[in-house]
């Protein structure tokens, strides 16, 4: 049944009440509302911000589980199926499209042009652009493409009393206003809802390498070495990624720490770096190389590690979490270190994979839920002691609580409470999702 | 800094505080001293500010910021005062913060690959101090020489390699900034990434000095690419040119830089300071450069050179050494300045079109050109569409500056009506805030203003600038200077 007072907002088939029962990951709605185009977003959020009601945002839901104290909105506004390649650009390597749309039909359409959006986040046939930008999501190679907030020209938004503002524009270079542009990159829905991104394109690299150096003896001191040394040549990796023995298990057989440095250049620069590495290889370290369909295999399977709120089947006995931690550069191997020490102590199975020259480190976590909240904060503790950060990605409702999805408010919270305040002043957007319980 | 003793004593109550606080030394009130610190790079607008102060620390500029905010006295950061666009100028009666004596690195750590600065550390001096490591600072404004990182992080400031290595906010990890009430606040905890909450840091990048003062940068280094090669293309028709930009990236190739200067431009470089011996008959000339690990490079320079010639290319060579290429990036650098070779005064624009359309806009302001009667020079950025056209007048003659600043305008008009920004590095400042209507609109100014307010509620911070007044059209101004991009 739909409730009365919604009706006539959209048509009937676009809204349901939600029968089912309440998610393990929450951020849900008793209405659901699927929105069809940038003006059914525009008249929900008008009605709801008149009428104060609260309003979860989601698409293809991979991160449901990432943040929120809120376990049922009003409303659930899915973007799923407000999807689609607005212009393609070939010659100005620009794209503009809606929120709805994955990453994986995104990539499968530029693929057509030889071109692509330079991001390798999790779950590309699920995780749609809108997410991805409002989570502020990242993969292995944003080491040398850089991350969500390089790449977004231009947005529009729906403000929460129904207008779209538009945010920077279409072309690449541009620094007319503010860059409200970051605003709403990683501002998980709670400042306005994207109906629109124009982004940057790049083209596909010519040829791809990917070189995985295995430490059998996990010796902590020679991955840091050789990654300095790395870092300090010439060698351009497009990522210098540090994994876990169980991570690397899955991908590889083997159990190992392990580096996978991808290269992606003209054929003749790959081998060269390639050769680079192979000449400097530590002593002790194992050797492969995987090149073109191989390496984007490797790559694909990296993809889908690690929860994913779409279809997360576990239970509340046996659950997991996922967590970012962002530390310098270097600290990731202390970090990665201390995520699987701290996993033994605790009776939680970790993966881990991380880089170290950009210091963002994922750790997957499966385990009971109250060692899963232990170990979290006990990892967190270790963290913020070299000034870094954990954030749960993932976690079941019940927990966010518990453990506190973001750490503590930043000394500036001030400032974020008063743009939230600015932009949404009766917090009908995505409320709780954020820090701070903004 | 001024040793012998002042004639007059200063009246200002504002003023004597500030002596009071940071000492007579370091505070400008004599009309005669303040006198330079009337405009910026900017100078076709003018005011005087009430006093200049000069501050050595954070706390100084807390202090200094707690008693402006006291007194309701608004007040302007200023760097090298190197900006384009007016930023940094008074409308008349605002205390400028001068930020030139905080100019020391802080900490340098380039296992992580990041430096710490005071905001008065000059942008090249940034690059100069750890090229002996090999590293480098990527942002690299024509003014680099001069201009400061604090100044580049409120302009978000590019230049001529931004199209492969982005703009000063791609670059930026952390920033210590003082709020207009003084409080000292820490962002991005010394390059941590994706620290949780909004992004700040890329709000207050090209935030024109509106939001905060920045005190402290935490700024991301870069290795020096292995190689770098260097091209020149002459063309005898610019839409050979122009084709060419958009066949090089259609190649797949995301080149260093991809300039790009048509035949005024080229009249005006050669009889300056750097010519090049280009051919005095060409319609545009492509300066195109390509790095990375070397056994990749020749393969894009073979295919760019394909590219030109495809497109009918009269001439195309590769820079011999680095003597050469020096010499092509200074004839490039110094583009601006060299108009002042063939012209008493020139304005400069910042326009941003897809690069697509390049053809299509030189077409339109060539036509600006013939109905405002004034001859404009292009130079600028091919390569992301990043247009610098140079109106050239007499300010002398009547009537002329004022068609100037309309050619201007419409110059940026036309790159609003096809999708593109009314600047893509210089700022809005005071010059361009009018013009902000090309591209937003009224509800959309408004979003940003309101964003001001959570920083700013009092607008005693740098006040007028970057955005439209209610009923203020383009003003004419008097004639610029020739000033470096």
């Amino acid at each position: 049944m739909i409730s009365p007072s919604l009706e006539g907002i959209l048509p009937k088939e676009q809204m349901r009440y939600n029968n089912e029962e309440k998610h393990l990951l929450g951020n849900g709605g008793i209405q659901i509302i699927e929105a069809y185009s940038e003006e059914d977003i525009s008249k929900v959020l008008a009605f709801s911000n008149k009428y104060g009601k609260t309003v979860n945002v989601i698409s293809g839901g991979t991160k449901r589980g990432y943040g929120g104290l809120i376990e049922q909105a009003d409303i659930l506004l899915s973007l799923a199926k407000y999807k689609g390649i607005v212009e393609h650009s070939v010659g100005d390597l620009t794209m503009t499209v809606r929120p709805g749309t994955t990453l994986k039909e995104i990539s499968d359409e530029l693929g057509n042009y030889g071109q692509r959006v330079a991001l390798d986040t999790s779950w590309p046939e699920i995780a749609t652009i809108g997410g991805i930008v409002s989570s502020n999501d990242s993969g292995a190679k944003r080491l040398l493409y850089g991350s969500v907030r390089d790449l977004v020209i231009g947005t529009r938004i729906v403000y929460p009393d129904g207008r779209v503002i538009r945010t920077g524009g279409k072309v690449v270079k541009n620094v007319a206003g503010y860059d409200m542009n970051k605003l709403f990159v990683g501002s998980m829905g709670t400042l306005g809802v994207i109906s629109e991104i124009t982004i940057k394109l790049r083209p596909l690299p010519k040829y791809e390498g990917l070189s995985l150096l295995h430490f059998p003896q996990g010796n902590e001191q020679a991955i840091r070495a050789f990654t300095v040394l790395l870092l300090d040549s010439k060698m351009e990796p497009v990522s210098l990624e540090i994994l876990n023995p169980a991570i690397t298990e899955k991908m590889t057989g083997k159990h190992h720490y392990t580096l996978a440095i991808a290269f992606e250049d003209r054929e003749n620069a790959v081998l060269y770096q390639e050769n680079w590495v192979k000449e400097h290889l530590p002593i002790g370290a194992e050797h492969s190389v995987l090149h073109e369909e191989e390496a984007r295999q490797w790559w694909a399977k990296f993809q889908h590690l690690g929860p994913n709120g779409h279809h997360d089947d576990e239970n509340d006995t046996y659950t997991q979490a996922a967590l970012k931690i962002g530390s310098n550069n270097l600290d990731v191997l202390i970090n990665v270190k201390a995520a699987v020490e701290l996993a033994k102590v605790f009776h939680v199975v970790v993966e881990a994979h991380g880089g170290v020259g950009h210091g963002i480190l994922r750790v997957y976590v499966k385990g009971f839920p109250e060692d899963i909240v232990t170990y979290i904060k006990a990892l967190r503790k270790k963290v913020e002691e070299k000034r870094g950060y954990v954030v749960c990605t993932h976690l079941p409702f019940k927990l966010r609580e518990t453990v506190g999805v973001w750490g503590e408010k930043p000394g500036y919270f001030a400032l974020l409470e008063g743009i939230k305040r600015t932009n949404d002043p009766n917090r009908i957007l995505n409320r709780q999702r954020f820090v701070g319980g903004i | 800094m001024f040793g012998k003793k002042r004639k007059k004593q200063c009246s200002d109550p504002v003023v004597q505080q500030l002596i009071t606080m940071v000492g007579e030394s370091e505070v400008l009130y004599l009309k005669e001293e303040l006198i330079a610190y009337e405009c910026d790079g900017y100078t076709m607008s003018k005011g005087m500010p009430r006093a200049v102060v000069f501050v050595n620390n954070t706390e100084q500029v807390s202090e200094v910021v707690k008693l402006l905010n006291k007194e309701k006295v608004p007040f302007i950061a200023r760097g090298a005062g190197t900006g384009l666009s007016g930023g940094a100028t008074p409308f008349g009666g605002e205390v400028i913060i001068s930020l030139v004596r905080m100019k020391k690195m802080l900490h340098l750590d380039l296992e992580n690959r990041k430096a710490v600065i005071e905001p008065g550390y000059v942008n090249l001096k940034l690059t100069q101090s750890i090229s002996d490591k090999g590293y480098y600072y990527a942002p690299d404004p024509s003014s680099q020489y001069a201009c400061t990182v604090g100044g580049n992080v409120a302009e978000n400031a590019g230049g001529a390699h931004c199209l492969k290595y982005g703009v000063t906010t791609n670059h930026i990890l952390g920033l210590e900034i003082v709020l207009p009430t003084g409080e000292i606040v820490e962002i991005g905890d010394d390059g941590i990434p994706d620290h949780p909450g909004y992004d700040l840091l890329g709000l207050l990048t090209g935030s024109e000095g509106t939001l905060g003062i920045v005190t402290k940068i935490t700024v991301k280094v870069l290795k020096n690419p292995e190689d770098k090669k260097t091209v020149l293309a002459y063309y005898d028709d610019i839409n050979d040119a122009s084709q060419s930009v958009s066949d090089i990236i259609s190649t797949g190739i995301i080149p260093a830089a991809l300039e790009m200067m048509d035949s005024i431009a080229i009249e005006g470089v050669e009889s300056a300071a750097y010519p090049v011996g280009h051919p005095s008959d060409i319609a545009a000339f492509l300066l195109i450069e390509v790095d990375g690990i070397s056994a990749g490079i020749d393969d894009q320079i073979n295919e760019i050179l394909t590219v030109c010639k495809n497109n009918n290319v009269r001439k195309v060579k590769v820079a011999k050494d680095e003597a050469e290429r020096g010499l092509w990036w200074a004839n490039r650098k110094t583009g601006f300045g060299a108009m002042g070779t063939i012209s008493p005064d020139y304005l400069v624009q910042d326009g941003v079109i897809p690069r697509t359309r390049l053809p299509e806009v030189l077409g339109e302001i060539a036509e600006i050109s013939i109905k405002y009667k004034l001859r404009i020079a292009n130079i600028f950025h091919a390569g992301d569409g990043n247009l610098h056209p140079l109106i050239l007048f007499d300010a002398s003659i009547p009537g002329q500056s004022e068609r100037a600043s309309k050619a201007g305008s419409e110059c940026l008009k036309v790159c609003a009506d096809v999708g593109g920004s009314i600047t893509g590095e210089h700022g809005v400042g005071i010059e361009k805030s009018a013009e902000m209507r090309f591209i937003f609109s009224e509800e959309e100014v408004a979003a940003q203003t309101n964003i001001r307010a959570v920083f700013n509620p009092e607008n005693l911070l740098n006040p007028g600038k970057l955005f439209p007044q209610p009923g203020r059209c383009v003003e004419v101004k008097k004639e610029p200077e020739k000033v470096e991009v």
